[in-house]
């Protein structure tokens, strides 16, 4: 196929996402910290920990975000749940800009999103029992009496594959794999359409991480959920997510639809991080050297300092998104790389 | 008895090896007849989930357990290259100080354990070289050099004066090889070299550690809870489940005709993504939990979750046996996973 035949605004005729399916659309969405020096010290260079990252969410679908640690996944993940006020981009929910929204009305909207963390027990009081901890936001959200919210709570647990007397235990009685069911019964609680999960599998056994797995599976499907999956565990999130996008120093390197992403990754990043997997071929040279640093990134294309195929074009621009099959984008500008 | 010849390709044989902690709550049998083999020149892997006793093995072999710990039955029998076979748990503490860091060295999980925050990289290493063999000052500085060189530390030459915290986490898990390897051991043990590492850096400490074992013709102690590294970078693995090891054998034949039912269900834990088939994004979680370490079952440890228990599984722990040469599985049944 022809990449550059689908350079610019044309869309492609077979584009899997209909207008109205999108749930979450961000747009040109960057996050830089520390810019502000203080009274007696120079600005000190920002970490420009997201830069520029447009994207979106269908209601229903799972989009997996991967790349390595420091490439800006948990910023994303926050600026899209407006848990961070991003530097520069919109955030667009169900038609709604929230940019700007703030206090009550900003905490109006977040019963319809959630977050599940590494860390199960950083989302849980510690002194609050289970059940407490799922009651109190059922009934700040929905108006119940105490009785039904326990009722509900109840419901939500056994969803989970907890039950009813787990309700008066604390937090830090359950194990990994169990605090984990119960941080997503309390997710769940708020009755969202789009969950954030930022590595929530990552600090489990492989066979509690199964556990988990299937059950995140088994209610989006039932619940119709949409979930940004960040990990950096590339197998976890082939098996999960719909679409994959792939981050390096802030930016989209390449988004795609899983298979795609996985069988004919079409940006050398991609290639370099689906390489690096144990138990995949090894062929390729390993990617050398490690991401920079993102208060002073590369100049153009931000992967060349560790690219192999490098040319002196690379570091003039910062190659766009551009089409290169049904749903799928790269920011390389190089179409003549067999990976 | 083995025969001399066998002897002479073997490392270090543990055999029925026990290690208990005394807590509060009880005794913590940590380690409750743990039984492998480690061939000269070869790298056995030991894998299991979190709890199972990998790093408590490890730390018995080095003689080097926290306080309330004890060896109490078994025995570890190290041969260093044209030497007899001695006894680790027999032999006097002076003697044992020679074994430790220069025939025998650990890198463990987390590097801010073994290198100290106070002391540059390099006379961490230097300081090694002086004691066990002797150098000079001067000598010493060189080799540590030249070690960090043979690790892919670029730049030695300035990065011996490095303190540990100015490294990244790579850096200083290659800074820990380094040290690790300053007295050419004859076995390794490397506890969880990569876990904390993204998989780009963990690919190239794999490759790193393969080639330094190749050139050296050094053994290897592997631990990891991640059976696709096993693939990667071993010759044999030993799977640990509750304290005990539960199949032995040659990789090829572990990973492709497992011999133990834990051996098969945590392979079967394993994403794999299959395009082709509906079920392709299901994983197979094992059922039910790890056992209580404080009263572990009487017999085999697996049987509660064990999809092909018989009655005398839960009787008596089943023996550790040999089904084919240098193949062992610790379980009765093993003949019904081979349809
Ligand atoms: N509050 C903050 N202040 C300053 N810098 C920050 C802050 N939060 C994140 N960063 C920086 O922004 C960059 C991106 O961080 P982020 O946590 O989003 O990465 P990540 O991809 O989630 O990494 P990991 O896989 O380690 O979780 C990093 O360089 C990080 O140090
Ligand atoms: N200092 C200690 N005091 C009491 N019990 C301990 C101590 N260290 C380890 N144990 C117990 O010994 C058992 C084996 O622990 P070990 O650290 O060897 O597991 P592991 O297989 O290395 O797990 P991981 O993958 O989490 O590192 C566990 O049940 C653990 O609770
Ligand atoms: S733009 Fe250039 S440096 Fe960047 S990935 Fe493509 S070839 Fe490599
Ligand atoms: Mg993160
Ligand atoms: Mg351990």
């Amino acid at each position: 196929m022809n990449a550059v035949a689908h350079l610019g605004t044309d869309t492609h005729p077979t584009a899997p996402a209909q207008e109205e399916d999108v749930l979450v659309r961000v747009s040109g969405l960057s996050k830089h910290f520390g810019t502000g020096g203080g009274l007696f010290t120079a600005a000190a260079a920002p970490v420009r920990a997201v830069e520029d990252v447009s994207l979106t969410v269908n209601r229903g679908e799972v989009v997996g975000v991967v790349g390595e640690s420091g490439s800006g996944k948990s910023t994303l993940g926050r600026l899209v749940l407006r848990l961070l006020d991003p530097t520069a981009g919109r955030v667009i929910f169900e038609d709604e800009d929230i940019t700007d929204l703030r206090g009550a009305a900003l905490r109006g909207f977040r019963r319809r999103f959630q977050m599940i963390f590494q860390d199960p027990l950083a989302s849980l009081n510690p002194r609050m029992t289970v059940g407490d901890a799922l009651i109190e936001p059922m009934q700040l959200h929905f108006k119940l009496s105490r009785k039904e919210a326990a009722a509900r709570a109840v419901e939500l647990l056994e969803q989970v594959g907890l039950s009813a007397s787990d309700m008066r235990r604390y937090p830090r009685s359950f194990s990994g794999g169990q605090g984990q069911r119960v941080a997503i019964a309390r997710a769940l609680a708020s009755e969202p359409k789009f969950i954030v999960a930022d590595e929530p599998v990552s600090a489990l056994d492989v066979s509690i991480q199964a556990e988990v797995v299937t059950l995140l599976q088994r209610l989006q499907k039932d619940l119709g959920l949409a979930m940004l999956f960040i990990s950096h565990d590339l197998s976890v999130v082939e098996v999960i997510a719909d679409r994959v996008v792939v981050l390096y120093l802030g930016r989209v390197m390449e988004v795609a639809p899983t298979e795609a992403l996985y069988r004919t990754p079409a940006h050398p990043y991609t290639a370099a991080l689906l390489e690096a997997v144990p138990g995949t071929s090894r062929s390729g040279e390993p990617l050398k050297g490690e991401i920079p640093s993102p208060s002073n990134p590369p100049s153009g294309c931000v992967f060349r300092t560790r690219c192999p195929f490098a040319l002196d074009a690379c570091a003039a621009d910062v190659p766009a998104l551009r089409d290169v099959g049904p749903g799928h984008q790269k920011a390389c500008i190089r179409d003549d790389l067999d990976l | 008895m083995p025969s001399a010849e066998v002897m002479s390709d073997t490392v270090l044989e543990v055999r029925d090896l026990h290690t208990q902690f005394d807590t509060p709550n009880g005794i913590v049998r940590a380690v409750r007849g743990v039984t492998f083999t480690v061939r000269r020149g070869e790298t056995l892997a030991i894998v299991g989930e979190s709890g199972s006793g990998k790093s408590v093995s490890g730390l018995s072999i080095m003689g080097i357990l926290p306080r309330n710990a004890a060896v109490t039955g078994g025995e570890m029998l190290f041969s260093a290259a044209g030497g007899p076979p001695r006894d680790l748990r027999k032999l006097p503490e002076k003697e044992l100080r020679k074994v430790r860091g220069r025939q025998i060295s650990m890198i463990f999980q987390n590097p801010m354990s073994s290198l100290n925050p106070v002391f540059p990289i390099g006379e961490q290493i230097a300081e090694t070289l002086r004691h066990h063999l002797g150098h000079s000052p001067a000598k010493a500085r060189a080799a540590a050099v030249s070690l960090l060189a043979q690790v892919g530390i670029s730049d030695p030459e300035r990065r011996v004066d490095a303190y540990p915290h100015e490294l990244s986490g790579g850096m200083r898990q290659r800074a820990m090889i380094a040290l690790a390897l300053a007295c050419d051991p004859e076995l390794l043990i490397a506890d969880e070299p990569t876990t904390a590492l993204d998989v780009t850096i963990q690919d190239q400490i794999i490759r790193l550690l393969a080639r330094l074992q190749q050139e050296r013709r050094m053994s290897m102690i592997f631990v990891t809870h991640d059976l696709k590294l096993v693939a990667e970078i071993a010759d044999r693995v030993a799977v640990m489940y509750a304290s005990r090891v539960v199949e032995e054998g040659a990789v090829d034949k572990v990973l492709n005709r497992p011999a133990h039912p834990y051996t098969k269900a945590l392979l079967d834990c394993i994403p794999r993504r299959d395009y082709d088939s509906d079920a392709g994004r299901t994983l197979k979680p094992i059922p039910g939990v790890m056992p209580n370490p404080l009263a572990p079952p009487p017999g085999c440890a697996f049987e509660p979750r064990c999809p092909i228990p018989i009655e005398v599984c839960r009787a008596a722990v089943p023996p550790f046996e040999e089904i084919s040469p240098g193949h062992n599985t610790a379980c009765l049944r093993w003949r019904e996973l081979r349809p």
